[in-house]
């Protein structure tokens, strides 16, 4: 058992460093369409245009270009999410099905705006200075990079999970998630707390793109790759749910590098093959928020 | 699902207007037709009739940068030859391949039902190329395929119309198989793509290297498209022994996959070996040092000593300001046959020009150096490349060369 534990450190430590990243990627999303109900599948055309942002300011030649990148990326998320939020209005009543339409609409231009700037060519994004190089670890090399996302992916769940739970924001939004109308009837324009989910929802998927450049890059189609994790990340953890979010992105963070190395005959099926368990046993994810959508 | 339901829709227009044109045609008494045969009519180069090639690229998707790169090789050569091929004026048609045969099968039927064409070339995705195979031989033009390298477009599903300029993927791979075997590097690992180019190259590295007496160490097929990390496949061949790794990625997949096995620490203990197209074009500038020391096998790069390469390459860099890739020399090439069969054709016709191509023989004055027909597709030297910095950017150096491989 030593034995294999040692053998397969580095994929299981790799499986951590991908599923961080996976959940900074999936809160937004998951959060959002639980709590407000807007199914965002402009996700992954927001985190392509942060890792875009990421190729715009030379992130890995300076931290400054890194953390200016992260900035921008911050600020256009939350932009980009408003101006959803309004365009997503005149639709709250109509099928979710309506909303999906627009997003993806939404996701095609964005994408399509991309290739036009940054043309077809695949680019690649170092690590900021200090972090673009290789450690040790357990005699075997691992990108130092990736044990940074680690760190950065567990503290921005703490600070995700202490809003949504701790503070009287979070509670204003569990609120209007549970019954609109009461929450309105208190004299709060339930609009605004859309906008913000929105806004910040948006904002995690821009700085996760910044975040994932330095590992995935940025690459026309990269969107689509992205929304496809994020989505099946959400229904493995059950929508509206922090938790959810981050033990899904574990689980697939996991199975896309352990899974990967156990079984690369496999590889291909493995992560639609979890998928599948999940629904089977826990329909609803394995961690549904307490008012999940129907 | 709505993506597909639009795209169908769109082709669906497509054959539509395709339809419509051959009915107002028809409606004309072949009016279309007459006019052709009034242009390439009078016979021979110096009559000045014009011949209207069809141009079939990626102006969409994944394979855009591939189609930039045709593109720019066939307008080198045309602009080098007076806009002229084989004494004829070049009427171009360029029609977009898009990402698979879902957009390019559409395309190539929309530019034979109009009729206006006399040949095509082009075609990146083999299974667009193997999906109008069959209807470029109905329709009597003749294709001439300037990358796809699946074996079937010139061996099973080949025909008398279907041509090639290019490669084959167990071509390429084969080469690398018989030089790695006579360096005896120890046991080699080898990964691919799982799709057909993958399987095809995997296959062809595997027979030539063990019949030459080679051990492999062993092998993975990863998911084609899905494939961001590739730490847990590295993490086996670290446990598998091998003394080499010899892969076939391209686009994104090249770029991840070398950066990784430098990341992983895999490139300072057990070499890379490739097909060409793991450093091949703007990939390369992605990769960055990563890349320096990687080693190849293809069947051109800008470094080969020659008279020829060295003035396209200069040319080349002049009109483009970057350097040319195998793409486009496979598009230059295709201009380049065109030009010699079109030499001894009196009236244009596809069924004249497929003709006359059993006839180009050897073509002595191409960038890759000389090559000839053999099975419709090239014979021709394949060479060994090594990533290295020169002028301050990186390039695919020549090594040696690995000798001349047909079609296996």
């Amino acid at each position: 058992m030593a034995g294999w534990f040692d053998a397969n450190l580095v994929s299981i430590l790799n499986g951590f460093a991908i599923g961080s990243l996976l959940f900074i990627l999936a809160v937004g999303l998951s959060i959002v369409f639980g709590m407000m109900d807007v199914l965002n599948l402009a996700h992954g055309a927001f985190f392509l245009v942060g890792s875009y942002l990421a190729v715009s300011f030379v992130a890995g030649v300076s931290w400054g270009g890194f953390l200016a990148a992260l900035a921008v990326a911050a600020l256009f998320g939350l932009l980009a999410g408003g101006v959803l939020s309004g365009m997503t209005e005149p639709l709250a009543r109509r099928p979710i099905l309506d909303q999906a339409l627009l997003t993806l609409g939404i996701s095609l231009i964005v994408a399509e705006v991309l290739s036009i700037i940054y043309g077809n060519n695949v680019r690649s994004v170092p690590g900021p200075p200090g972090l673009d190089g290789s450690v040790q670890v357990a005699g075997s090399t691992y990108p130092t990079y990736r044990l940074m996302l680690i760190a950065v992916g567990l503290l921005l769940a703490l600070v995700v999970w202490l809003v949504v739970e701790r503070t009287s924001i979070g509670a204003l939004v569990r609120a209007s998630v549970a019954d609109r109308e009461m929450v309105s009837a208190m004299g709060i324009d339930n609009r605004k707390v859309k906008f913000a989910v929105l806004g910040i929802g948006s904002m995690l998927a821009a700085v996760a793109g910044v975040l994932g450049a330095p590992v995935y890059g940025a690459r026309p189609g990269l969107d689509k790759t992205i929304l496809i994790l994020a989505l099946v990340v959400v229904v493995i953890g059950g929508l509206g749910s922090v938790r959810g979010a981050l033990i899904g992105a574990l689980v697939i963070g996991q199975v896309e590098s352990l899974g990967r190395a156990l079984l690369p005959e496999l590889a291909s099926f493995i992560l639609f093959g979890t998928l599948a368990l999940v629904l089977i046993i826990r329909p609803r994810g394995l961690f549904a928020g307490k008012v999940a959508h129907s | 699902m709505s993506m597909a339901q639009g795209s169908s829709r769109r082709n669906g227009t497509r054959l539509g207007v395709g339809l419509l044109a051959l009915t107002l045609t028809a409606a004309c008494g072949g009016g279309g037709s007459l006019g052709g045969d009034e242009g390439g009519g009078e016979g021979g180069g110096e009559a000045g009739g014009t011949v209207t090639v069809g141009l079939v690229i990626p102006q969409a998707g994944v394979y855009t940068p591939l189609g930039e790169d045709m593109q720019q090789g066939w307008d080198l050569y045309l602009d080098q030859h007076d806009g002229q091929l084989g004494g004829y004026e070049v009427e171009t048609v360029v029609a977009d391949e898009g990402e698979s045969p879902d957009t390019g099968v559409p395309a190539v039927q929309r530019l034979l039902t109009e009729g206006e064409v006399d040949a095509l070339v082009g075609i990146v995705n083999s299974a667009t190329a193997l999906g109008v195979a069959e209807q470029v031989a109905e329709a009597q033009i003749p294709l001439i395929v300037a990358n796809a390298g699946a074996e079937a477009v010139t061996k099973d599903a080949g025909n008398p119309y279907v041509w090639r300029t290019s490669f084959t993927n167990a071509q390429v791979a084969a080469a690398m198989g018989e030089h790695l075997a006579a360096e005896g590097v120890g046991p080699v690992y080898v990964m691919a793509p799982d799709y057909a180019a993958g399987q095809e190259v995997v296959a062809g590295f595997t027979e030539a290297y063990e019949a030459a007496g080679g051990t492999v160490a062993g092998q993975t097929l990863t998911p084609f498209g899905s494939t961001q990390d590739f730490q847990p496949f590295l993490s086996n061949v670290q446990s598998s022994g091998a003394e080499a790794v010899f892969v076939f990625y391209a686009g994104g997949e090249a770029v991840s996959f070398v950066q990784q096995y430098d990341a992983f620490g895999l490139k300072d203990s057990t070499p890379l070996y490739g097909s060409g197209f793991l450093t091949e074009g703007s990939v390369l500038d992605a990769q960055g040092e990563s890349a320096v020391g990687v080693r190849t096998s293809l069947h051109y790069s800008t470094e080969i000593d020659n008279p020829a390469n060295t003035e396209f390459v200069a040319a080349y860099q002049e009109a483009y300001g970057e350097l040319p890739t195998t793409y486009a020399v496979q598009a230059y090439d295709a201009a380049n046959v065109l030009d010699s069969a079109l030499e001894g054709v009196e009236e244009v016709s596809g069924q004249a020009i497929a003709e006359a191509l059993e006839t180009v023989g050897e073509i002595d004055d191409s960038p890759r150096g000389p090559w000839t027909f053999n099975g419709q597709t090239p014979e021709q030297t394949m060479y060994l490349r090594e990533v290295a910095e020169v002028d301050g950017t990186l390039r695919n150096t020549v090594v040696t060369d690995l000798g001349v491989f047909a079609q296996p």
